[in-house]
């Protein structure tokens, strides 16, 4: 065994790419560098930005061994069913060569390391429900075995014509259209570099069921996060899991909150945005001054 | 530490059992047939190496994808002796494509789709009673990603046991957006020829029980030593050799081994002008100091590009290759290109010699490489 599960890892930037006051998505997603990017890769490489400037890691030496994570369920259907659209009407010569990138479910997870030369590994995880908080603990792991100085965390789903209608025909009237990122590096390093802890992670299950996978990640007595990501955004999907952290984040960024706090995010379950195959629970936990 | 495989399945256009499918690439069988089921005037390229199951010719059918992971599942616990798995198996599925061409049915045919089809937790949730799913989509790098992170879970102690699969159905609009860039379209797949001209489709799935040393008694079919996985970060198509380099040497340093330790290395091998130059300057870097080095071979002329699932068929011919001491050659072989020069490329016809421990290789769209190290079976 190179490091055990021991290695304590946290949470030291948020970044939002969903629309709203400071985020245009008209101006945001337009800019330089994404002419050729499909609209989730636009949104995450923003929302990764966002968030390596909040953690004060944009430019950083540790950026090279850090690892990508992306959860997106619907990431590319939208090229694919377009490209199948092309070629109905034409041939394989009506494809745009720059389409041929975005068939592929990493795509954005590809872009984020492109743009800030994060050369550790590159996971696309598309799981379901559960894969937002599945992402954030393939994260943990991946710092805890060694592989990665950092992690950079992004759910992301966009609106477009197939998933749209993929939505509706599921009896959906609303969902996100948008990124949101996570740093995640190892509580040890993030002190050493003076940032600033806004969650550590401290437990992580999935199972069949809520209870289960409650009970995996050691948090039957930890309050749990309310019904907040799908009452803003709708239907989150693959980013659920990682809008609920960033949620919990803020929670637990108000002053008045004390130390040693806890929230449990669950996604998956059936009272929630559930897809019905599997649930996964997570616990973030306030540790701003006990890091030795 | 080390990680035994006590149990492999796999299925593809070239057979259904790793030691079939190991044979036919030993006997030369090789060669795309004519696409069956997509429209053929769309295409400048007429062939892909598809498994030929549909019950309809020429009729497509969702879920296969699916089927075939079920399947190669089911027949690799069956041969770790885990026919009736414990709930909290954790499976880790390498996929490029998902269901993706269940979707084009849908978009394009009315056909069904649900959220559940995009992932692989339904299906196997069903058939074994299995919800600890994750649905891998690191490109053609995945089903190698799916294992170090299995690595990783057993090494950490959060799981004894871990199933690892790969599993890719060819999708009309891959198939199309390859057959847009690669004129003229190629006829075979002829890794490190001067000739190649590309890649060409397969499909099918690939499937491994991975366990803790020490916690059963039965055969196993090798070890795995160690597994790296990276990006290469530097462009959004073109591989690196830099890139696969760094992941040739964090795999070497995880399994404890140097390059004279390795007998055989299965390389990514798709074909591409690109891809495979890329493996050959990164092969004869890492082993320019070894004699005589490593025999290497690729695999895909036999069964096409498979996708996610392609690192890891890539590892259980590699030790199907060493149980027989038989390494399959390089189909359409004839010119190799220059960097391979110092390399002992298998060509023509099988190598045969004892080989303990085997390299293999991932590397996908968008700089996502992974590297594993296996060694022969101990019992």
């Amino acid at each position: 065994m190179r490091t055990g599960a021991t290695v304590r890892t946290a949470v030291t930037g948020v970044g939002w790419a969903v629309a709203g006051p400071d985020f245009d998505p008209v101006t945001a997603l337009a800019v330089r560098g994404m002419r050729h990017k499909d609209r989730a890769s636009r949104f995450a490489v923003r929302a990764a930005r966002r968030a390596l400037e909040d953690a004060g890691l944009l430019d950083a030496p540790e950026l090279d061994g850090a690892a990508v994570v992306v959860s997106s369920n619907f990431g590319n259907l939208d090229p694919v069913c377009d490209t199948v659209t092309t070629l109905a009407a034409g041939g394989s010569t009506d494809i745009g060569p720059m389409r041929v990138p975005q068939l592929s479910s990493a795509v954005s997870a590809a872009w984020v390391a492109l743009d800030h030369g994060i050369r550790g590994p590159n996971l696309t995880l598309c799981n379901g429900a559960s894969g937002g908080l599945d992402a954030v603990a393939a994260a943990r792991n991946l710092i805890a075995a060694g592989r990665a100085t950092a992690a950079l965390v992004i759910g992301v789903e966009p609106d477009s014509p197939a998933v749209a209608r993929l939505h509706r025909e599921t009896a959906g009237s609303r969902w996100i259209d948008g990124a949101v990122g996570l740093v995640i590096e190892p509580v040890r390093q993030a002190v050493r570099r003076g940032a600033r802890i806004r969650a550590e992670i401290a437990g992580y299950g999935r199972a069949h069921d809520e209870r289960s996978a409650v009970r995996a990640a050691g948090a039957t007595a930890v309050p749990r996060l309310g019904a907040e990501a799908n009452a803003r955004f709708g239907r989150c999907s693959g980013a659920l899991g990682v809008v609920q952290c960033a949620l919990a984040v803020e929670r637990l960024d108000d002053p008045d909150v004390p130390e040693g706090e806890a929230v449990l995010a669950v996604a998956g379950a059936g009272t929630g945005e559930s897809d019905g195959t599997s649930v996964a629970a997570l616990v973030l936990r306030l540790s701003r001054g006990r890091h030795t | 530490m080390s990680w035994e495989i006590s149990g492999m399945s796999a299925i593809c256009a070239l057979g259904d059992t790793v030691a079939g499918i190991h044979g036919a690439l030993c006997a030369g069988r090789s060669g795309p047939a004519p696409l069956s089921a997509f429209d053929r005037s769309k295409y400048r390229a007429g062939a892909a190496y598809e498994v030929p199951d549909r019950v309809r010719a020429g009729v497509d059918e969702p879920l296969r994808a699916t089927r075939w992971l079920v399947r190669a599942v089911r027949e690799a616990l069956a041969d770790a002796g885990l026919p009736e798995p414990e709930p909290g198996l954790p499976v880790l599925v390498g996929t490029t494509h998902r269901e993706m061409r269940t979707a084009e049915l849908w978009w394009r045919h009315d056909g069904g789709l649900s959220p559940t089809d995009l992932h692989f937790t339904s299906a196997l949730r069903a058939a074994f009673g299995l919800s600890d799913v994750q649905t891998i989509a690191s490109a053609c790098a995945a089903s190698l990603y799916g294992l170090g992170m299995a690595t990783d879970l057993i090494a950490l102690g959060e799981a004894d046991t871990v199933v690892v699969a790969g599993t890719d159905a060819i999708t009309e609009s891959s198939f199309g957006g390859f057959d847009r860039i690669q004129f003229p379209p190629p006829d075979t797949i002829r890794a490190f020829d001067r000739s190649r001209r590309g890649m060409i489709m397969g499909e099918g799935a690939v499937a491994v029980v991975l366990r803790r040393p020490g916690t059963h008694p039965g055969p196993v079919h090798g070890l795995v030593r160690g597994v790296s996985m990276n990006c290469d970060a530097s462009h959004p198509t073109a591989p690196d050799a830099a890139g696969i380099v760094r992941a040739i040497e964090e795999a070497h340093d995880r399994a404890s081994v140097v390059p004279e330790d390795i007998g055989l290395v299965i390389v990514h091998g798709s074909g591409t002008p690109q891809s495979d130059l890329a493996e050959a300057v990164a092969l004869r870097d890492v082993f320019k100091g070894a004699a005589p080095g490593p025999l290497v071979t690729a695999i895909k002329g036999g069964m096409g590009h498979i996708s996610g699932g392609a690192g890891l068929l890539n590892l259980v011919v590699a030790l199907e290759a060493i149980r027989s001491r038989t390494v399959p050659p390089i189909s359409d072989l004839t010119e190799p290109i220059e960097e391979t020069r110092e390399l002992r490329i298998v060509t023509g016809r099988p190598a045969t010699e004892p080989l303990g421990t085997a390299q293999v290789h991932a590397v996908g769209m968008g700089g996502i490489n992974a590297v594993a190290i296996v060694e022969g079976a101990p019992r």
